[in-house]
């Protein structure tokens, strides 16, 4: 355990942030990037996400492996039989887990279900407020009803890489989670390129035109934040899964909503692939200053953690102020031309690439 | 002996009224709704910090110092970032995230002067309270008597700068219609700015009034946003008669029905207290969406009368 490197660690949990990230902001760059819905209450969903990640499956396990005591009284002593048990139970963890996932994307989609009430009544401001509103509910919520998370105090999540030998298990999780986020980059460029993304764009840009050609602009926002919001619940429970702990207090509007829209504002909006170039720039930039934080933290009279965010704010300000269409700028949608459909790997490329 | 309780509602009803005051003055200006706003209060909290433990005097020397402080910092966020960004067509929503950064860079500069003042002064600078060096007025601590009589002055003395001075119908004409405005010969990017500085002050002199009272902490801001915002909504977001309204109320409903509610039910309803401004917002968007403002109460009252 003393030898691993800590470059390598330093790496590895880099690839994971960065996963997790970019599954959320592409999520929200669907949703207003590409919808023009600012959902200031992006928290929500992860929030939930990682509820359900911090509930669920530890549960599950405890009633299988007639584990004693209570999931949130004896937390500890539970997660740590549930973690024994996972090393001889491999394939059946996989279906709690995979379970999981799907408990988490359909209480994240329903969650989305009833944002999506007032996005389609309110205006762009209103809306902010009242999404901002309901974002703060979910710490409310989490740090107060202890059933749920813990509380105030918190809980473990069973490790599911229980059965990796320890000093493999953070690489192993890094990989499993840019896998993900890879599926999750291609699900969403290939939403955007299909009928759903264009109208998508189409109401955005201009909603009566939208609307006098037939789209219902209505069901298409009610779509795209239930389908956004899913994807970010599952991204707030490999979170949980990852950290393998959950607290509610954790999920505050910073960390889950106002730095994700910076990352896709400095990446640039309604793309992509900007999204994971300033979901990368972020994610470097914080853990870089965490990284060197002991070495000059004796030089000024405060925590650094301070400065970290008087940058991240100022960046994003200069951003905003002189560059407002971020590092890569939404390219003009190509429809025609087209003719003859690739295939296979071919296709794979495109999406990737072109 | 009064219940305490009852100073708790009145103080805190009479600084939500002075927050959403300047949160409705500056939305009626730009459109925009400043998520900055609640810390241009914690400004004032430090201010009366600073008063009291560091230059050792009257705690309300801070609320002008307060007033002006905040409100050069609401003049800078508008002239240097919301003003640069209106005028190169940036959407509503990325002028409110604009704000948001704003908030971020003003909290961490709290943090860093909390940080300071514990360093270089010894202070308590994070989760203190000031009540002890308050001044007493009929053996009461004066803050109860003082945060009331200065909100009524206070929105008297607007209401007559906006109804009966040049200024006044300046500023009504510019909210109204800027265009128009310009061309008659207002200035309207003074009067805008007037107008943010007046809201920022606001914001301050009722943080340096709440550290009197309330908590004091560098992250304040973010917890006493909703409740502003509950405030502003209800009041109707476009009239500032409303937002006196709407302050009181959810000033009161906070502090009193999370009290009544807690007697009737239990304790353990305390500390839902900060889902009571979200439901005042989700309830008056969904069935009054303009606020108390907006309710036409004539029409309501021979309607009531009828039956």
């Amino acid at each position: 355990m003393a030898s691993i490197d800590p470059a390598f660690i330093f790496i590895t949990d880099l690839i994971a942030i960065f996963s997790i990230y970019a599954i959320i902001n592409l999520s929200l760059n669907l949703e207003f990037g590409y919808g023009g819905i600012p959902n200031f209450g992006k928290v929500l969903a992860v929030g939930a996400g990682a509820f359900v990640a911090a509930s669920v499956p530890g549960r599950i396990i405890a009633s299988i492996a007639n584990i004693e005591g209570d999931y949130i009284q004896n937390n500890l002593s539970v997660v740590a039989a549930a973690d024994i048990w996972i090393i001889d139970n491999i394939g059946l963890t996989l279906v709690i887990f995979l379970f999981t996932f799907v408990i988490a994307a359909v209480v994240g989609g329903g969650l989305g279900a009833l944002t999506s009430y007032p996005a389609l009544r309110l205006r762009g401001d209103y809306l902010a407020i009242t999404l901002l509103a309901f974002g703060e509910s979910i710490r409310i919520i989490g740090n107060n009803f202890p059933p749920l998370v813990g509380g105030t105090l918190g809980v473990q999540v069973p490790d599911p890489l229980s059965f990796v030998p320890d000093e493999l298990r953070f690489p192993t999780a890094s990989i499993i989670l840019i896998v993900m986020a890879a599926v999750a980059y291609l699900y969403c460029e290939m939403t955007i390129r299909s009928p759903l993304g264009r109208s998508l764009r189409a109401v955005r840009d201009n909603e009566l035109a939208s609307a006098s050609l037939g789209k219902d602009t209505g069901r298409v926002r009610m779509k795209t934040i239930i389908v956004a919001s899913a994807l970010a619940a599952i991204a707030g429970a490999l979170y949980a899964i990852y950290t393998g702990s959950t607290i509610a207090i954790a999920f505050d509007r910073s960390s889950w909503t106002f730095w994700p829209f910076l990352m896709i504002l400095i990446g640039g909006l309604a793309n992509n692939k900007g999204v994971l170039v300033g979901t990368l720039l972020f994610v470097t930039l914080r853990k870089v200053i965490i990284f060197f934080k002991d070495s000059f933290e004796w030089v000024v009279p405060f925590d650094v953690v301070w400065l970290d965010m008087l940058l991240l704010g100022a960046i994003l300000l200069v951003v905003l102020l002189f560059r407002p269409q971020g590092v890569i700028v939404e390219k003009p949608t190509h429809t025609l031309g087209q003719k003859t459909k690739a295939k296979g790997v071919v296709r794979i490329f495109n999406l990737l690439f072109r | 002996m009064i219940n305490p309780v009852f100073f708790d509602a009145a103080v805190f009803a009479s600084l939500l009224v002075l927050l959403s005051l300047g949160l409705t003055l500056t939305y009626l200006t730009t459109k925009v709704p400043n998520f900055a706003h609640a810390s241009f209060a914690t400004l004032g909290v430090y201010m009366t910090l600073i008063a009291v433990r560091v230059w050792d005097t009257n705690p309300y020397i801070a609320v002008p110092i307060a007033f002006l402080l905040s409100g050069l910092v609401a003049i800078t966020l508008y002239v240097f970032i919301l003003k640069p960004l209106a005028r190169r067509g940036a959407t509503e929503a990325i002028q409110m995230i604009a704000t948001l950064a704003f908030d971020m860079i003003l909290i961490a500069g709290l943090n860093i002067m909390a940080d300071y003042l514990t360093e270089g002064f010894r202070i308590k600078s994070r989760e203190f309270t000031l009540r002890s060096y308050d001044l007493e007025f009929m053996d009461l601590p004066m803050i109860v008597f003082i945060a009331p009589i200065a909100v009524a002055a206070i929105g008297i003395t607007l209401y007559f700068i906006l109804k009966k001075t040049k200024f006044g119908i300046a500023v009504r004409a510019s909210t109204e219609n800027p265009d128009l405005s310009g061309t008659v010969g207002i200035n309207v990017n003074a009067v805008y700015g007037v107008a943010w500085m007046i809201a920022g002050g606001l914001a301050g002199v009722a943080g340096a009034l709440m550290a009197l009272w309330f908590l004091g902490d560098p992250n304040l801001g973010p917890l006493l946003l909703p409740s502003i915002f509950a405030a502003s909504i209800a009041g109707g977001l476009m009239s500032i008669f409303g937002a006196v309204a709407g302050g009181l109320l959810v000033g009161l409903a906070e502090v009193l029905g999370t009290r009544f509610l807690a007697g009737e039910l239990g304790s353990w309803l305390i500390a839902y207290r900060p889902l009571i401004p979200l439901i005042i917002i989700a309830v008056t968007l969904l069935f009054v969406p303009n606020g108390i403002a907006g309710i036409d109460w004539s029409k309501l009252r021979s309607k009531i009368w009828r039956r």
